[in-house]
This record gives C-alpha cells, sequence and structure tokens, in this order.
C-alpha cells in the first residue's frame, strides 16, 4: 500500500451509475440517503471539503477536430456519477474513507486519486516533471 | 437530451488524457504546456472556471462489497485516466461544450467529458417521479 503523504488531499471519484439496478426504491433510497449522511459526515469531521453527484446527461468533447458526442454513456457502469474532494494526508486514510461508500455492495467503484499542486500546469513546472517523467 | 437545459449547480469538465504528450519534443512541449497554462488563466481570470486540480497518475481503485478489494495505481501508461477537472460557473449545456471544445489536450488524444452537477441524488429523483406517476394512476 502506498502511504506517501500529499499536501493536496484526494479525489474520490465514484465510477458506476447502475448500483440500484435490481434493487427496490425503499432500498434504493436507504442507500441514497447512507450516501448523503456519509458525506454530510465528512464534511462536519473536517475530511471532506466538497462534493457532488453528476447529472446522468453529458456530453464528450475528443479529437482535433472537437467532435461533440451525446450522453448518456455507453456503460452505465463504467460511468463516473459523483465525486468527492478529501483533505486527509495520506493514501492509506483516502481508501480507509472509499471502503465506507454505501454503493460498494452493490457493484459501484471509488477510484481514489491523489491531487496533484494548485496550478500543475505552469510551464516551468509541468516541463520540468514531463523531461523528469521522459528520462 | 435538451441542449440548452440549465444547471444552477454548474458544470464539471473532467479531462481524459493518455500518455501521448510525452512523445513531444521539448519545443512543442513547451508550445503545448504554454497553451495549456494560457486556457486555464484565461477561465480563472474571466470567472468560467470556479476551480479545477490536476490528478497524479497514482491511485487505488476500491471495490466490492466493504471495500475488499483495494487495487493499486499507477495506472497503465497506455491507459486514458482522468487526468484533472474543472468546475465551471456557467448557466447552460453549450457554454460549457464551447469551454471543453477550447481544451489543447483534444490535440493530443484527449477527451473532455462535460457533466451537470447536480445536488440532488439521481436515483431518489427517480423515486419520486415513481411515486408520481402512481398518484396519478391512482387519481
Amino acid at each position: 500500500m502506498n502511504t506517501s503523504k500529499t499536501q493536496n488531499g484526494f479525489m474520490l471519484l465514484f465510477v458506476g451509475m447502475d448500483w440500484h439496478k435490481g434493487l427496490s426504491p425503499e432500498q434504493t433510497q436507504k442507500i441514497s440517503e447512507d450516501w448523503m449522511n456519509w458525506f454530510k459526515g465528512l464534511m462536519a469531521e473536517g475530511k471532506a471539503v466538497a462534493g457532488h453527484p453528476l447529472g446522468f446527461e453529458g456530453k464528450s468533447v475528443s479529437g482535433k477536430n472537437r467532435a461533440v458526442t451525446d450522453g448518456p454513456f455507453a456503460e452505465a457502469k463504467e460511468a463516473i456519477g459523483g465525486y468527492f474532494m478529501l483533505d486527509v494526508a495520506t493514501m492509506d486514510e483516502a481508501v480507509e474513507i472509499a471502503r465506507q461508500c454505501p454503493g460498494l455492495p452493490f457493484g459501484a467503484k471509488v477510484e481514489v486519486r491523489p491531487v496533484l499542486g494548485e496550478c500543475p500546469l505552469k510551464p516551468e513546472n509541468t516541463v520540468e516533471e514531463a523531461l523528469v517523467g521522459a528520462k | 437530451m435538451n441542449a440548452m437545459e440549465m444547471s444552477n449547480e454548474g458544470y464539471l469538465l473532467l479531462l481524459h488524457v493518455n500518455e501521448s504528450w510525452r512523445e513531444l519534443g521539448r519545443e512543442e512541449l513547451e508550445k503545448y504546456v504554454t497553451q495549456n497554462h494560457a486556457w486555464l488563466e484565461h477561465l480563472m481570470t474571466s470567472g468560467k472556471a470556479k476551480g479545477g486540480q490536476a490528478l497524479a497518475r497514482s491511485g487505488a481503485i476500491v471495490s466490492g462489497k466493504n471495500g475488499r478489494s483495494v487495487t493499486d495505481g499507477p495506472f497503465a501508461e497506455s491507459k486514458e485516466v482522468v487526468g484533472g477537472y474543472l468546475l465551471l460557473n456557467v448557466e447552460t449545456f453549450e457554454e460549457a461544450v464551447a469551454i471543453a471544445k477550447g481544451c489543447p489536450t483534444l490535440a493530443h488524444g484527449g477527451k473532455v467529458e462535460v457533466r451537470p452537477l447536480t445536488n440532488e441524488c439521481l436515483s431518489t429523483k427517480r423515486l419520486e417521479e415513481l411515486k408520481r406517476e402512481e398518484e396519478l394512476a391512482t387519481a
């Protein structure tokens, strides 16, 4: 397990928008409430600093000709349904929080990603990093 | 979907990137980095973006009941990952898509996902719709 520290926190990306498939409306509502309460608890503790569910509709822009493709996405189980920004110091702690996600028993996945510096695309930083990375 | 649909909460751009920029020479890379910087700077100073960060390529994926499976990153170099995000302070989907089209990573195999932020859980919303349909059916 990676225990390296980061100054910038972590992002949790919730992958899978079909976790409620096969559940009754009551079960779905219960898990949604658990999810919301989980978030509120993390906010109250100061461990989460932001978060949002995402609408299922969406568009993708890609290619040199900037082609726009309509959502909804082909694979609901691979679509990102929301995110949390965590203000915790270690990957271990972020993973521990991710493991509490109420959607996990129903097939949701949580991607835990360290956030890089505030403006990581500053020309001087990125060129240096890129050149180091390319060696 | 209605392209003009309003989102009071704004929009999220998810920047999907691959590693193709690593093949650029120093001059090309410098140009690319400068373009990225200018794009972000413009969005931040004009107030169209209210936040954004880059994500490390490392990470973990948690899945399974009670999070029993934890797969460590880093992710394979060939694989496309979410490399960063931008929160947009714009009112329409069209404006968000127009901004996404300006992203310099598009010329290097990147993809930008444009998603409305919501404040309500989609499953709760769906449940409310079902209840309303029931009420109408029994009325």
